[in-house]
């Protein structure tokens, strides 16, 4: 569906040092215009410097990173098409709110009026009309942060870049600002690169995800694709919860993987989508989501495979209760997760239980 | 309230501390040309005498000109000095800043003597010029101190921010750094202007005939029958420094309204 916009933003084998540190390593990656990008990882990543260097405020040590088809390497921080919203907010805090927004107006050509109508109508877009007057200092910090999303969007840049934005907000509030910031984007259709380290967030604002480690790209795909068919161990245990067993591949054939783990015996797999990674000394393990395993009660068929298995531990939640249980040989207990519809039982711990699964849900990493 | 030793000592301190400035003004106005107890009666004969003395005002003129020169010239520098140590990371940026601190713990004889002496070996005549560039040495250190914290506590996006939005180096300063950091550089003017004012060791080695106040008041000292005129000079004095912090303070509490950051307490 988006394959076939146009790309904003291209890093070309980007490398970074400070010092002997190497904070970027070899980043090579497209950001399609129009598009909702999240860089996601653990802080320290380099997920930030990787936005930074888009805003210009970061040189780089080797590589190309071209903005609208434009290389970017001469063109200082003030000339780029980029703006940005700051994880501080960076609000001026000796203006007023209507003087934050129109900020970025000074060199603009237009006449007052038509500015104080431009800034106006920022300070409505983001839910701020008629604050314009107010001092900056006495905002909240939801407020702030609309005002420095008006500050950057009144320029109409070609990428917004938000560098966490969400992570001095509490839980409500980071919520509701997250939806408004899709229909945000949305409604302008500015390109934004979102950094962040809350997964959750990753998963419900992008379009697609660059997952991050130790300076490098570690996956880089749409969230459900993240989700349900991560590409490495450190990938499906960043993103969510996993599961992982060992097993091992026995043989392949023709896009067929046939694979084996102790409990759920031998099985097929698409080899080119589910079974990833590069081999490890380990061995191979076999991961699932909590929510592709299911407790089977009295009289309920699986619809794909099932395995015997032993309650060990009950988390009641509300609307959801999770298990840990010991699939029947496994040498380690599996979460699985189980919504509580009405007139559904929560079991005992130490319960005996049939567990359903399904092969198609699980991935292999070699 | 329970009178507890420490109590006591506080007050005694204190008294210790203020008692003699608070009898300037009263002898100020006492109608004897001794200064001692008791009181002979009101007059405001010693007001007049500082009013009328030629000598005095020239001296008030020179310290004027040499202390605003001072804090100013301090000041400026000590911008470029706390913008630097609290932004840039540079080789030998650690024995540079020891370096221009130091003068504040140095002795100040030892700065005099050694101003005097080089200023004598490269023939440089003496004049408020040569006082002005003593006292520059003495200020910078307490205008870098103060601008070093007002400079500290400006978040590094605010910069990033104005270049984000258009601005170039120079407007971003002067747009987004300076309004932040006046109150600072208010501050550290008002500072090095006092510590100029009353500036005596280096004042009386690097002047020449165009005598500083202090210098001025120092030599007035030595003559029982001006002791009174010097008396009515200090009660002055003391009420225009009162005024000048409550001034400065004004400013500190402004600008920490104005910019909603938290109030760390005042140089006061």
């Amino acid at each position: 569906m988006t394959s076939e916009k146009p790309t904003m933003i291209e890093f070309k084998d980007v490398h970074k040092y400070y010092g002997d540190y190497h904070a970027l390593r070899g980043i090579t990656a497209t950001i399609r215009a129009g598009e909702f990008f999240s860089l996601l990882g653990p802080s320290g990543c380099g997920k930030t410097t990787l936005l930074r260097t888009i805003a210009g405020f970061e040189g780089i040590s080797s590589g190309v990173v071209l903005v609208d088809g434009k290389d970017m390497v001469d063109v200082p921080a003030n000339q780029r098409p980029t703006n940005m919203v700051f994880q501080s907010y960076a609000i001026f805090p000796h203006l007023t709110v209507e003087e934050n927004v129109g900020f970025g107006l000074r060199k603009d050509k237009r006449s007052k009026t038509e500015k104080a109508a431009a800034v106006a109508e920022a300070l409505a877009m983001v839910g701020l009309a008629g604050y314009g007057k107010r001092a900056a200092h006495a905002l909240s910090g939801g407020q702030r942060q609309r005002v420095a999303l008006a500050r950057a969007l009144i320029l109409k840049p070609k990428v917004l870049l938000l560098d966490e934005p969400l992570s001095a907000l509490d839980k409500k509030m980071r919520e509701n600002m997250q939806m408004e910031l899709i229909k945000l984007q949305r409604q302008v259709g500015i390109t934004f690169v979102l950094v962040t380290h809350d997964q959750e967030e990753a998963l419900v604002m992008s379009d697609r995800i660059a997952v991050m480690f130790d300076g490098q790209i570690a996956q880089l795909a749409d969230p459900e694709t993240l989700y349900r068919l991560p590409k490495t161990r450190a990938v499906a245990n960043f993103i969510g919860t996993m599961n992982f067993l060992p097993g091992k591949v026995v043989s392949t054939a023709g896009g067929k993987a046939e694979v084996e783990a102790v409990g759920f015996g031998r099985f097929q797999m698409d080899e080119e989508k589910q079974v990833t990674g590069d081999p490890s000394p380990e061995g191979a393990t076999l991961g699932f989501r909590p929510e592709t395993l299911t407790l089977l009660f009295e009289g309920q068929q699986a619809p794909g495979r099932e395995a015997m298995a032993t309650v060990e531990e009950v988390v009641y939640y509300g609307d959801m209760t999770y298990y840990d249980v010991r699939i029947d040989g496994a040498p380690a207990p599996s979460r699985l997760s189980m919504r509580n519809v009405f007139g559904r039982p929560v079991l005992d711990i130490g319960t005996r239980t049939r567990v359903g699964w399904s092969p198609g849900a699980m991935v292999m990493f070699r | 309230m329970k009178l507890s030793g420490l109590r006591v000592y506080a007050f005694a301190f204190l008294i210790f501390l203020y008692a003699p400035i608070l009898l300037l003004p009263l002898f100020a106005f006492n109608d004897s040309t001794v200064v001692a107890f008791p009181l002979k009666g009101f007059t405001t004969q010693w007001f007049q005498n500082v009013w009328n003395d030629s000598d005095l005002w020239q001296a008030v003129r020179n310290s004027l000109l040499v202390a605003v020169s001072a804090s100013v010239i301090a000041t400026v520098f000590g911008i470029f000095a706390a913008r630097a140590s609290t932004r840039y990371a540079f080789p030998g940026k650690g024995p540079v800043m020891g370096l221009i601190m130091l003068p504040m713990v140095l002795p100040d004889m030892i700065m005099a003597m050694a101003l005097l002496v080089v200023l004598l070996a490269m023939n440089v005549q003496l004049s408020l010029l040569t006082v002005i560039m003593g006292h520059v040495l003495i200020c910078t250190p307490f205008a870098v101190a103060i601008l070093s914290s007002a400079f500290q506590s400006l978040d590094k996006s605010l910069e990033e921010a104005a270049y984000d939005l258009g601005e170039g180096p120079i407007s971003t300063f002067y747009l987004v750094i300076l309004p932040l950091v006046t109150p600072g550089i208010i501050s550290a003017l008002l500072i090095s202007f006092t510590i100029s004012l009353d500036e005596f060791v280096v004042s009386n080695f690097l002047g020449s005939k165009d005598k500083l106040l202090s210098v001025y008041i120092f030599g007035q000292l030595r003559f029982p029958k001006s002791v009174p005129t010097i008396m009515a000079l200090g009660a002055v004095l003391v009420a225009l420094s009162v005024a000048l912090l409550a001034l400065a303070e004004f400013f500190r509490r402004r600008g920490i309204a104005k910019t909603g950051l938290k109030d760390t307490g005042g140089f006061l």
